[in-house]
Formats: structure tokens, C-alpha cells, sequence
């Protein structure tokens, strides 16, 4: 019988439902009951009821077994005497189990064969036991007892295994760490083995330590034997004394910035090796990157030698050029001589010789002296256009007013007996010129227009200036290379903004096909009985305009007149 | 009183159409002719009368117009002396240079005969008869 003594107590902590008001189910303990009597079970339970621990009832020693296979408990209280399999049989079934061998059992048993159960239930393991009528306060006091031991086994069981998984997880991140590192190293070592460039370590006789694998392919040496040998054994003589003063720098701790020279392949060939060499002083390590630059250095070479060619050749050209223009010069001053006589002796004939000269003698000698008087005006012009292209042009703001006034000025009296109207509509902008031959320029392009006049009409010349924004070199309105040939010999103002002087008349004009022609030196469209000249004006306007950074042209339609035009840079100076 | 000028020329054709010209232009002046530069030094070391300016070719063989132009400039008696250089050179070295060296004055050569007469009347109006000569 067992005495129930105890009072009920209320039972919420029996309810598992959602865990949410309590703590969580793994940390109460599992209480196994074995009894084949279910009042006993229940006697049992509900003194237990209070320890607020996980009770499992078994009503057979098998059931128990059953219950211990799925969990684990904290402890079992083992009714002795059960049918079939009793309590001793069922407990030392559990001890043989591993996972329940030290499980605390405390054996139930009556007063009557309390000696020999004891004893027996000791040796089968039990802890402790109970003699019925159960006492409620001691069976209580025993399993919290007991249930306590298993929380802190299970606790220090936790805290253990916790310590474990952090070490481990320490471990495995260091382990990861290392990895890391190993990896990073691995790569970082690529650099060296993978490296185009040679890259080597050397001791501070030059000697190499450790090379890559590049030094072998542009070498042609095999490790043992660049490790054999030092730069020096390997420089040309002709390099040998910077690499030296270069290895001495390194010695001292200062890196070596670059460094360039041949060095010996194994074919016998030199290479130019360049690159940069960094001491380590610490360990007397010189740490060594270069690179085969011989492709570059003999590009450079051949481009240092097709330079100098060149630069021969444009001296070269420039003496002939000058050469010539001297041989010109010296051509037109000196037939100017033997011409002089022909002209005034020519002359003298025809003013103090008549009375001994027929008609057609007169005649003759009239038309040498003309002869030679147009021959003589051909070198003059000839002569300031190579007067032209020799002289130093230096350029100035130039306002075009002053320079178009006075030019009219001397051709007044042309003017007035061609009777030429002139319109000049001022301001005009100012250009960035060279003044006297601007001047040559105006003056060329006025007595130009007032030369080829329509006889048909009253001549009208107009004289304008006009501006644009455009870049030097765009095509001319025909196509032409009008753009400045050369550097001009002095530099224009920054502005790009041109200015171009307008001589615009309504003479005869010019056909299109003769529109550039008129600017070759002694191209002439006329007979000179009809149109004097000498075939120079219009030549000297565009050499000038492009040793100005300018340049000339014309727009015509014959018949009706022509424009002709001088582009330059424009002046900083305001027009006035 | 009649002036006399010193014409310093190589080129005989010159020499003759300048006479011409001068003789032309009415121009009373008698010109005396050195054909090269060593005989004008020797025409302007005799005792004769200094003449009233020299004609002076640049171009000339042994001793150019320049070289005489500087001894005469380095003569005390003749260094005020107005010397017109008649050349045909339009370089602009030549023409810089007779300056520096105190040329009074630079012509070119006219082709022509009347430009030559023409050149002639200046010189005698000018520097025969409007200049203050050097006392």
C-alpha cells in the first residue's frame, strides 16, 4: 500500500504546450516510473508532480526498456516486484545499456524483503532505494536530489561541449585564417613566377639568389648558371662602370631609379635589359626587376637615326633652298647691270642720235630700250619677291587704315587719270602682319585693280575688311592649298579669329581656270601691250600673305569683276 | 665756281651713261672717274681740291665702296666729305652697312636713261646746291 501523505498541489508546469511562458523542454528532466500497478504509478506520480519534471510511466520492465531507448532520464524508480521481468532483471538490462549504464535507479521495494532486495539492488547499480509506504517528503527530496545531479551533469555535459564547439569553431577559423594567408601568399607568389619581367633577388655582389623563370627565356641562361656569375661578368664593357656606380648606389640604400645596359645572352648577342633595383638592407638583399627593352632601345636607335637623316636632310635642303635664293638674287641684281647699258644707251640713241638713225633704225632702238625697260621691271619684281622670302618676317598688331590711305595716296594720280572711283568702307579690323610687306601687299592688290579695268564701264573699286572664326588651315573656296605652307616665321596671335582685306573691283575679271593660275610667279593672262606688268604682283601678295601665316585668293566671274582677298590673323589692337 | 665731283665706278658703261646723264641734266659739276677703289683712294690722296661729294659704287673689284667709304671716314681731312653711294645692290646688309659707316645718302642705280637724268638733277640740285657743305 502506499500512503499517499501529501497534499495536492496545483499542476501547471505539467502542461508542455508552446514553451512560451516556461522553460524550454530540454531543460526539464525526464522522471521514468516503473510499477506494475497503476495506482502505485500514480501514487508515485503525484508526489512527483511537484518537482515540475517530465514524468514517464512504465508498467512493465519491458515498457521501461522501451522508454529508454527513446530518452534519456534523470532518474528511474524501479518497482522490484513486477510480473515477468522484475525489477532486478530490468535493471541489469538498463545497466547494460550504454547510453543508460550510470542512469540513477531507485529500486521501490516493501519492508518485508527489504534485506535481500537491498543487497541485490545495490549490486545491480541502484543508488538507492524505497521502502514502501513511500514516505512522499523523502521520495521527493531523493529524486530532486537525483534530477539536480543530472541538470548539472547535463549543464557541465553542455558547458563542455560548448567550450569544445567554440574551440573548435576557433580552430577551424584559424585553420581559415591560414588558409587565407596561404592562399594570398600563393598568388602573391605569382607575381614572381608569373612575371614577363625578370625579377630576381641578389646579395650585394650582384650575385643572384633566386630568379624567375623570364631571365632563362630572354637570356638564355639556365638558373645554376646566371647564379654562377654577377651583372658585371655578364654588362658590356661599355655599360660596365654605370652598372657598377649603379650597384654601389643599391649598396648604400638608395634604390636605383632605372637603370639601362646591354647584357650578354648566351648566344653571344647583347641584350638591353632595363628596369629598377631596390636594396633591402637588412638582409643585404638586392631585389632586381627588369625587362628586355631591346625591341624599344633599337626602335629608339633607328628613330634617332632616321631623325638625324632627316634633320641632314632638311639642313641640307635649307642650305640648297637658301643657296638658290641667293643664286636668284644674285642672277636678277647682276643682269640688272648689262641691262642698265642696253636701256640708256638705247635711250641715248633715240634722244641724241636721231639725225644719224633711218626711220626704221629709230624704230628698232625704241623697242630695245622698251624691251629692256619691261626686262628690267621683270628682275625688280623678281627681286622683291626674293627679297621676300629671304627677309625675317616678325609680325605686329597692324590697323589697315594707315597702310590703304597711303598707299591711294601715292597712286592718286593713276587714279584720278583712270578715273577710278574708290570706296573705302572703314573701319577696318585690325590684322597681325609684318607692316612693309603688308604694305607691298596693299599696294600690289590696288594698282592690280586699278590695271584691269573694263573699258566699257566706269572703274568702281571698293576696299573692306571682314571677320570670321575659323581655323588657319580650312580649305580654301576652291579647294586649293592656299594654307600656310611651312611654320610661318613668326607665331600668330592666339585668337583664331581672321580678318580678311577685300579689294573688290568691277574690271574685266577672271575665268575660273585662270583663278589660281595668277598668283604663279610671271603668269600673265594679258599681253602686255594691253595689260603692262610683269607677271610678280600677284605672287608677291600670296608669298607674303603665307610668310605672314595668311593667305590669298580670288573669287571672280569674267565680265563682272573681281574680289580679291588677303587673310590674316587678327591684330589684338582695335580698329579705330 | 665749278664743283667737281669724284665718281667711283668699275662698270665703263656706268661710267660713260652717268656722264651722259649728268652732262643732260645741265648739271655743271666736273666728274672726275676712279674705275676701282684702290685708284679713288689714290684720286683723294693727290693735292688736288677736295672734291664736293664722291659717287661711290658698292660692288667693285680689290677693294669695295664700303672699304673705301670706311678709309675715308678715317682720313681727317676727308672724314666730313658727303659720299652718295650709286650702287644697284638693294640688299638690305649693303644698304645698313654704308649707313653705319656714315654714308650721307643711298641711291640705286636707275635703269634708264631718263631715271638717270632725272637722278642727276637731284644730286646737283641737292647736294651741289641746296647742301651746306663742311667747312
Amino acid at each position: 500500500m502506499i500512503q499517499i501523505t501529501t497534499t495536492p498541489e496545483p499542476t501547471p508546469h505539467t502542461e508542455t504546450g508552446n514553451g512560451s511562458t516556461w522553460a524550454p523542454p530540454q531543460m526539464r528532466a525526464n522522471i521514468l516510473l516503473v510499477d506494475d500497478r497503476p495506482d502505485k504509478l500514480l501514487a508515485l506520480e503525484t508526489v512527483l508532480t511537484s518537482l515540475g519534471q517530465n514524468i514517464v510511466k512504465a508498467q512493465s520492465g519491458k515498457d521501461a526498456l522501451r522508454e529508454l531507448l527513446k530518452q534519456e532520464f534523470a532518474v528511474i524508480l524501479l518497482d522490484v516486484s513486477m510480473p515477468g521481468m522484475d525489477g532486478f532483471e530490468t535493471a541489469a538490462l538498463i545497466r547494460e545499456r550504454e547510453s543508460s549504464a550510470n542512469t540513477p535507479i531507485i529500486f521501490v521495494t516493501s519492508y518485508g524483503n527489504s534485506d535481500n532486495h537491498i543487497a541485490r539492488g545495490y549490486s545491480l547499480g541502484a543508488v538507492d532505494y524505497l521502502l514502501t509506504p513511500i514516505v512522499p517528503e523523502i521520495l521527493r527530496t531523493k529524486v530532486s536530489v537525483l534530477v539536480r545531479l543530472h541538470e548539472q551533469t547535463a549543464l557541465i555535459k553542455r558547458q563542455g561541449e560548448e567550450l569544445r564547439r567554440a574551440e573548435a569553431a576557433r580552430y577551424q577559423r584559424e585553420l581559415a585564417d591560414v588558409a587565407d594567408r596561404l592562399e594570398i601568399e600563393t598568388r602573391r607568389n605569382r607575381f614572381f613566377t608569373l612575371a614577363q619581367e625578370m625579377l630576381g633577388i641578389a646579395d650585394f655582389n650582384g650575385r643572384l639568389l633566386h630568379l624567375n623563370a623570364s631571365w632563362n627565356l630572354a637570356m638564355g641562361y639556365t638558373d645554376d648558371e646566371l647564379k654562377s656569375v654577377t651583372g658585371m661578368d655578364l654588362v658590356h664593357p661599355e655599360d660596365a662602370n654605370k652598372l657598377m656606380a649603379g650597384l654601389n648606389a643599391v649598396r648604400n640604400g638608395s634604390p636605383l631609379p632605372y637603370f639601362e645596359g646591354r647584357f650578354r645572352h648566351k648566344d653571344g648577342s647583347y641584350r638591353w635589359l632595363g628596369g629598377t633595383a631596390t636594396p633591402f638592407m637588412e638582409e643585404k638583399l638586392i631585389y632586381i626587376f627588369v625587362r628586355d627593352v631591346t625591341p624599344q632601345k633599337n626602335a629608339e636607335t633607328q628613330i634617332q637615326q632616321l631623325n638625324h637623316e632627316l634633320e641632314q636632310r632638311v639642313a641640307a635642303l635649307t642650305e640648297a633652298n637658301s643657296q638658290l635664293e641667293a643664286f636668284n638674287y644674285s642672277i636678277a641684281h647682276d643682269l640688272r647691270t648689262p641691262l642698265r647699258s642696253m636701256s640708256g644707251f638705247a635711250n641715248a640713241l633715240v634722244e641724241d642720235e636721231v639725225a644719224g638713225l633711218s626711220t626704221a633704225g629709230l624704230e628698232y632702238a625704241r623697242r630695245i630700250a622698251r624691251s629692256a625697260k619691261y626686262m628690267d621691271a621683270m628682275l625688280l619684281d623678281m627681286l622683291a619677291y626674293s627679297r621676300l622670302s629671304r627677309a625675317d618676317i616678325v609680325c605686329e598688331p597692324v590697323a589697315l587704315d594707315h597702310s590703304v590711305l597711303e598707299t591711294l595716296s601715292v597712286m592718286e594720280k593713276e587714279i584720278r587719270d583712270r578715273g577710278v572711283t574708290v570706296e573705302v568702307r572703314e573701319p577696318f579690323f585690325a590684322v597681325y602682319a609684318h607692316p612693309p610687306t603688308l604694305k607691298q601687299i596693299i599696294s600690289n592688290l590696288l594698282s592690280n585693280a586699278i590695271k584691269f579695268t573694263d573699258p566699257s564701264r566706269k572703274p568702281v573699286l571698293r576696299i573692306y575688311t571682314t571677320k570670321s572664326v575659323q581655323p588657319l588651315q580650312s580649305p580654301s573656296p576652291r579647294g586649293e592649298g592656299l594654307g600656310v605652307k611651312g611654320a610661318p616665321s613668326s607665331s600668330p596671335s592666339p585668337a583664331t579669329d581672321l580678318v580678311r582685306f577685300w579689294v573688290e573691283d568691277n574690271g574685266i575679271g577672271i575665268p575660273p581656270e585662270f583663278q589660281e593660275k595668277i598668283f604663279g610667279l610671271f603668269k600673265r593672262l594679258h599681253d602686255a601691250s594691253a595689260y603692262p606688268g610683269t607677271g610678280v604682283g600677284l605672287a608677291l601678295v600670296r608669298r607674303g600673305a603665307e610668310r605672314m601665316g595668311g593667305r590669298a585668293g580670288v573669287e571672280s566671274e569674267p565680265g563682272h569683276g573681281s574680289r580679291f582677298w588677303v587673310e590674316l590673323p587678327a591684330g589684338t589692337a582695335p580698329s579705330p | 665756281m665749278e664743283h667737281r665731283i669724284l665718281h667711283v665706278e668699275d662698270n665703263a658703261d656706268d661710267v660713260m651713261l652717268t656722264g651722259m646723264a649728268f652732262r643732260k641734266a645741265g648739271c655743271p659739276a666736273k666728274l672726275d672717274v676712279a674705275t676701282d677703289g684702290n685708284k679713288a683712294i689714290a684720286a683723294l690722296q693727290t693735292d688736288a681740291p677736295r672734291p664736293a661729294c664722291v659717287l661711290l659704287d658698292i660692288k667693285m673689284p680689290t677693294l669695295s665702296g664700303l672699304e673705301v667709304l670706311k678709309w675715308i671716314r678715317a682720313q681727317p681731312h676727308l672724314k666730313r666729305i658727303p659720299v652718295i653711294m650709286l650702287t644697284s645692290s638693294v640688299l638690305p646688309e649693303d644698304i645698313n652697312q654704308a649707313y653705319d659707316l656714315g654714308a650721307n645718302s643711298y641711291l640705286v642705280k636707275p635703269s634708264g636713261l631718263e631715271a638717270l637724268i632725272e637722278m642727276a638733277k637731284m644730286i646737283d640740285q641737292y647736294w651741289l646746291r641746296a647742301n651746306t657743305p663742311p667747312g
